[in-house]
């Protein structure tokens, strides 16, 4: 391919210069006549237009969020749940702050407090008094999951957490430890 | 017994080379090599190590078995494996075996995350166990005292805590109870454990078995950040760690091991006193008195009502320092008042004066002893002060002298105390005999010395190039004068006479002292009280110069004052009559007992900094009527004590000593440093810029001004000579003596001591008439704000005992228990008797600074005696 002579008397300017081997020429196409870029882009359109035709018949891939929502695999990682023993009522977590210690993003605090025979939370000695996550800040990697002696955190499904404040975001042991509305669709076996 | 030589050997750990003592136990020895020995039960500072967890076996060479390597002390040459798999299954199984019982409700237990036993197990243990029976069970959670919990299921029995109550503490309250896989922690009878060093045992646990019922379940290691400081609440000066979270709340305090100051050792006080620093009732907002009420109000408002009244008083404005103020505020106080308000009146001492040529006497580096001489004295002198509640850690430093090092121990005192079963000399005098019992004791040891060991031969002098002659005169050795020797004997006889006690005493422990070489003398401030105080402190002096203190070397006198930072506020210039740096003040203004005098009079306005004179300071009556004819009272005060409630005009909220930040000195002179460790609570400011606010408003303003607190502690080197160049960095960490630096030189000259028969004559003792007694004081170590305002300290808080001695208890109808009360010219507090054996007759003590029935309120600094009456029940 030859150069065209704009561009080679730019080259030698260049050339001329002691930081030309750095310098890469951008060999440009012949430049387009009327007539071949008004063809050229009737062609296009058609084309796409074949495309897009062609796509009428199917049936859409977008689903109406909200009023539809995409199913989540069993193991997604969405909002924490805290659960209770099912036939005393108490509390499952002891307030251990091993999820404290495990979080990178430091978004769990826990104050620990102790039982009385006439306050009795957890099945330990001590309960956690107060339980918050922040999930603005939580990067929903499940450390706590794993961290937890006694299984009493979990991670749901609900991805749902968007809100009009910050603080509003602070979840407490309260809200953790409600039954989530389940607004979240599981995947089914298969899908 | 002799500071110990350090003779290094070398031997062979895990194939390296390692140089330590000879004789020191293997385990430390290895750390010198890098190399770690898993231990549960041994902690050199308990003493000898006993070998009861088996936790550090190794292998030495030539030797047939496996030995415990905290037993065995370092030998040159040495060849020890720790790596071998010998070792390493004896360790596995060690661990093993203590898991057998050992519940693993790590989630739960507080020890979790900082546990000696998690980390050993992880380091060392099989990670396995083959143990399926049932595990042993006791009752839990159990209070072994209202301050420490304990679960006897988590106890691996290694020992420590029932080491720690019979062999440092000396309560022995702690026991094993029942035997083999039975055995358990407990008390005689289920007592609760209550004894000023409890706490330290949940310092001491390597598991979850004891832990502090202040710190139950608040937080995790990983919850919480550790600062260093210095506890502030006694003379003891213990070197702290505050447990902080989110850095607002203190949640724990425990020992930070400083072997110069405290032995790595903090009594219950100390340790759970730090709840009042977050008790509701703190005050966190300035306050003024409009309407006869205290009202919170805005810092500038406050700040210029101050400026106002103090500048309307002007030099009629006095002020008293409280002893837990730190150097820096003590400084900007004397600046206010000498600069800027023209006003020489402030004194940081209760008790009266203390004459400015005996402040520098005493503030000389050759009389200074320094804590650790304790251990290698060879006798130590206890006068006027009962350790175990005036300065509780330096009672545990005595005891472990004796215990460890057979020091001598002398006591001078009027009150039966904790230290007498071990004492070997006791000079038991009436409540105000020190002055003739050191004068006595002065005396008998100019007597007739012992033929055999000449006392001089088995001292060691002091490094001549580092003993500052200051004026102290070279004492005469040499044949003893024989014509003297009859009067001499007889002033002795006279002497204790007066002091109230047998002549025999005083010999016994002239005797004891004879034959001693280094001697620590630790005296009480209470000595140097009272308008007899100079007198106490002249015998005082001449008692050091007859011991030779100031030419030998590891001898010296420790103060134990009444106030935290004493020295560091008369050093800094809060003596009426002494500026920084025991330098003579410009102008000489009035002691406290003056000051209460004066108001009203010529003084108009008082400012208390830290201080409470209703409560510490003696004559309440008369302090009572001074707080009502003052006009003006600014406090600074973090509770509202009855003296702010009702007399301060403005208040100024207080800093805890979580909060503030600058020095304090030790009674031996070393100075170190308060940090910071929470946030300042509410509207809190820091004292210090308070101080300095004022200094500049009201004609002090310092140039550059006093931006930060560290800026003060160089203007306080710069004004105190024998403080010069000294830097914070010098004093992070351990804190430093001010002995040391070269800058020790500038130190003020002070007249040489006084010679024992110098001394002026001491009074006769107070004859008491009609069945009264003579009253005598004594603090407790319970008697102050914390216990009253940190709940967990709360059922500690003592009410007034009144101590009898049985003879005076039959003649009076008194028994142990009853309700009595005590009454002299018309003022009378009621307390619960108590007799004692060991208390001389005709004499009584009341403790000061309860809340209630306080004996300052017979106190007016005479001597006195007071009418002892049984209250009938009704």
């Amino acid at each position: 391919m030859t150069p065209d002579p704009g561009a080679a008397e730019t080259m030698s300017d260049i050339s001329s210069n002691a930081l030309s081997d750095d310098v890469i020429a951008v060999q440009r196409g012949p430049t387009p006549t009327r007539s071949k870029a008004v063809y050229r882009a009737f062609g296009a359109t058609l084309r796409s237009l074949r495309t897009t035709l062609a796509r009428t018949l199917e049936k859409p891939t977008t689903i109406q969020y909200p009023e539809q929502k995409t199913p989540v695999y069993p193991r997604f990682r969405g909002r924490h749940k805290l659960h209770r023993f099912e036939e005393s009522g108490l509390e499952k977590c002891v307030g251990c702050s091993l999820c404290v210690a495990a979080c990178p993003a430091e978004c769990i605090r826990v104050v620990a407090a102790e039982n009385t025979p006439e306050h009795q939370v957890s099945a330990g000695e001590r309960y956690a008094a107060v339980y918050e996550i922040n999930m603005s800040r939580c990067i929903f990697c499940g450390y706590c999951e794993l961290a937890c002696p006694f299984d009493a955190i979990t991670m749901g499904n609900d991805y749902e957490l968007s809100d009009y404040t910050r603080s509003d975001l602070i979840f407490t042991k309260e809200m953790l430890l409600a039954e989530p509305i389940e607004r979240t669709p599981l995947r089914r076996e298969g899908e | 017994m002799p500071r110990p030589e350090q003779n290094f050997i070398s031997f062979e750990i895990d194939g390296r080379e390692v140089r330590a003592p000879e004789g020191m136990s293997l385990v430390d020895a290895a750390k010198n090599g890098d190399v770690e020995i898993p231990v549960f039960c041994y902690e050199p500072k308990l003493g000898q190590a006993v070998g009861a967890c088996r936790m550090c076996l190794v292998e030495i060479e030539g030797s047939p078995q496996l030995e415990i390597a905290c037993k065995t002390p370092v030998e040159d040459g040495m060849v020890v494996v720790t790596t071998s798999d010998s070792v390493k299954q004896a360790q596995n199984a060690i661990v093993e075996f203590l898991l057998i019982n050992h519940p693993l409700d790590c989630p739960v237990c507080d020890k979790g995350g900082e546990c000696p036993l998690q980390d050993i197990t992880f380091g060392w243990g099989p990670g396995r166990s083959r143990f399926i029976e049932p595990k042993r069970h006791f009752e839990k959670p159990l209070e072994l005292s209202p301050l420490i919990a304990i679960d006897r299921e988590r106890c691996i029995l290694c020992y420590r805590c029932v080491r720690f109550s019979g062999e440092v503490a000396e309560d022995y309250q702690l026991v094993f109870l029942e035997r083999a896989d039975s055995t358990y922690v407990g008390t005689h009878q289920g007592h609760p454990y209550v004894a000023p060093f409890s706490g330290n045992i949940i310092d001491l646990c390597p598991v979850g078995a004891l832990t502090s019922n202040a710190y139950r379940f608040r937080a995790r290691p990983w919850d919480v950040e550790n600062g260093g400081s210095v506890c502030t609440l006694c003379p003891s000066q213990c070197n702290v760690t505050f447990t902080v979270r989110d850095d607002a709340k203190v949640l724990r305090v425990f020992a930070r091991d400083n072997a110069k100051v405290d032995d790595g050792w903090l009594c219950d006080r100390g340790r759970f006193g730090f709840q009042a620093v977050h008790a509701p009732e703190r005050i966190t907002r300035p306050m003024l008195r409009e309407g006869g009420a205290l009202h919170e109000v805005s810092w500038e408002r406050a700040l210029s009502e101050a400026a106002g009244g103090l500048e309307r008083a002007g030099a009629g404005t006095a002020a008293l320092v409280g002893g837990e103020t730190t150097n820096e505020e003590g400084f900007l106080l004397q600046r206010l008042m000498r600069e800027g308000l023209g006003s020489p009146h402030l004194d940081s001492r209760p008790g009266g004066a203390l004459d400015p040529e005996q402040a520098r006497a005493l503030g000389r580096p050759e009389l200074a002893a320094m804590v650790p001489d304790i251990d290698y004295a060879d006798a130590v002198v206890v006068v006027d002060t009962d350790l175990q509640d005036e300065s509780p850690i330096l009672d545990l430093r005595v005891r472990k002298a004796i215990r460890r090092f057979a020091v001598k121990v002398v006591l001078v005192g009027g009150r039966p105390g904790a230290l007498d079963p071990p004492a070997d000399a006791i000079v038991r005098t009436t409540p105000d005999g020190g002055e003739a019992a050191l004068g006595a004791l002065a005396a008998a040891l100019a007597e007739v010395e012992p033929v055999s060991v000449p006392p001089s031969d088995r001292r060691v002098p002091r490094d001549p190039a580092q003993t500052p002659t200051g004026g102290l005169d070279e004492r005469q050795h040499g044949e003893p004068e024989r014509q003297g020797e009859s009067a001499g004997r007889e002033r002795v006889d006279d002497l204790a006479r007066r002091a109230g006690t047998s002549a025999e005493a005083v010999r016994n422990a002239a005797a004891a002292l004879r034959a001693a070489g280094p001697t620590v003398v630790l005296w009480g401030e209470r000595l140097s009280d009272g308008p007899r105080g100079r007198q106490g402190v002249a015998a005082l002096l001449a008692l050091a110069r007859a011991l030779e203190i100031p030419e030998t070397e590891g001898s010296g006198l420790i103060e134990i004052p009444s106030g935290t930072n004493a020295r560091g506020l008369r050093e800094a210039g809060c003596l009426p009559g002494l500026g920084p740096g025991l330098l003579d003040a410009p102008q000489a203004g009035r002691p406290a007992a003056e000051i209460a005098a004066g108001l009203g009079e010529d003084l108009s306005a008082l400012v208390l900094l830290n201080a409470d004179p209703l409560r510490t300071h003696p004559d309440r009556a008369g302090w009572k009527r001074a707080l009502e004819a003052t006009t003006f009272v600014v406090a600074f005060a973090d509770f509202e004590s009855e003296t702010v409630a009702e007399h301060a005009d403005v208040v100024f909220p207080a800093e805890s000593y979580a909060e503030r930040e600058g020095t304090v000195t030790h009674a031996d002179g070393r100075l170190q440093r308060v940090r910071q460790s929470i946030a300042h609570p509410g509207e809190v400011r820091p004292v210090w810029s308070v101080l300095a606010e004022l200094g500049a408003r009201l004609g002090a303003p310092a140039d550059p001004p006093f931006l930060t607190s560290p800026m003060v502690t160089r203007a306080i080197t710069e004004a105190v000579p024998f403080l010069a160049g000294l830097t914070l960095e010098e004093l992070s960490g351990k804190g430093k003596r001010w002995q040391e630096r070269d800058a020790a030189e500038a130190a003020p000259e002070a007249p040489s001591l006084p010679q024992a028969d110098e001394l002026e004559e001491p009074p006769e003792p107070v004859a008491p008439s009609n069945g009264d007694l003579r009253l005598g004081t004594t603090r407790s170590l319970w008697a102050g704000r914390e216990t009253e305002h940190a709940p967990i300290l709360r059922f500690l808080a003592p009410h007034q005992r009144v101590e009898l001695s049985p003879q005076d208890g039959r003649a009076l109808g008194v028994e142990s228990g009853d309700e009595v009360e005590v009454s002299r010219n018309g003022s009378s507090v009621r307390g619960i008797a108590a007799l004692r054996d060991a208390l001389p007759p005709r004499s009584v003590y009341l403790i000061e600074g309860t809340a209630q029935d306080s004996a300052t309120e017979l106190l007016d600094g005479e001597s006195t005696t007071v009418t002892v009456r049984r209250v009938e029940a009704e």
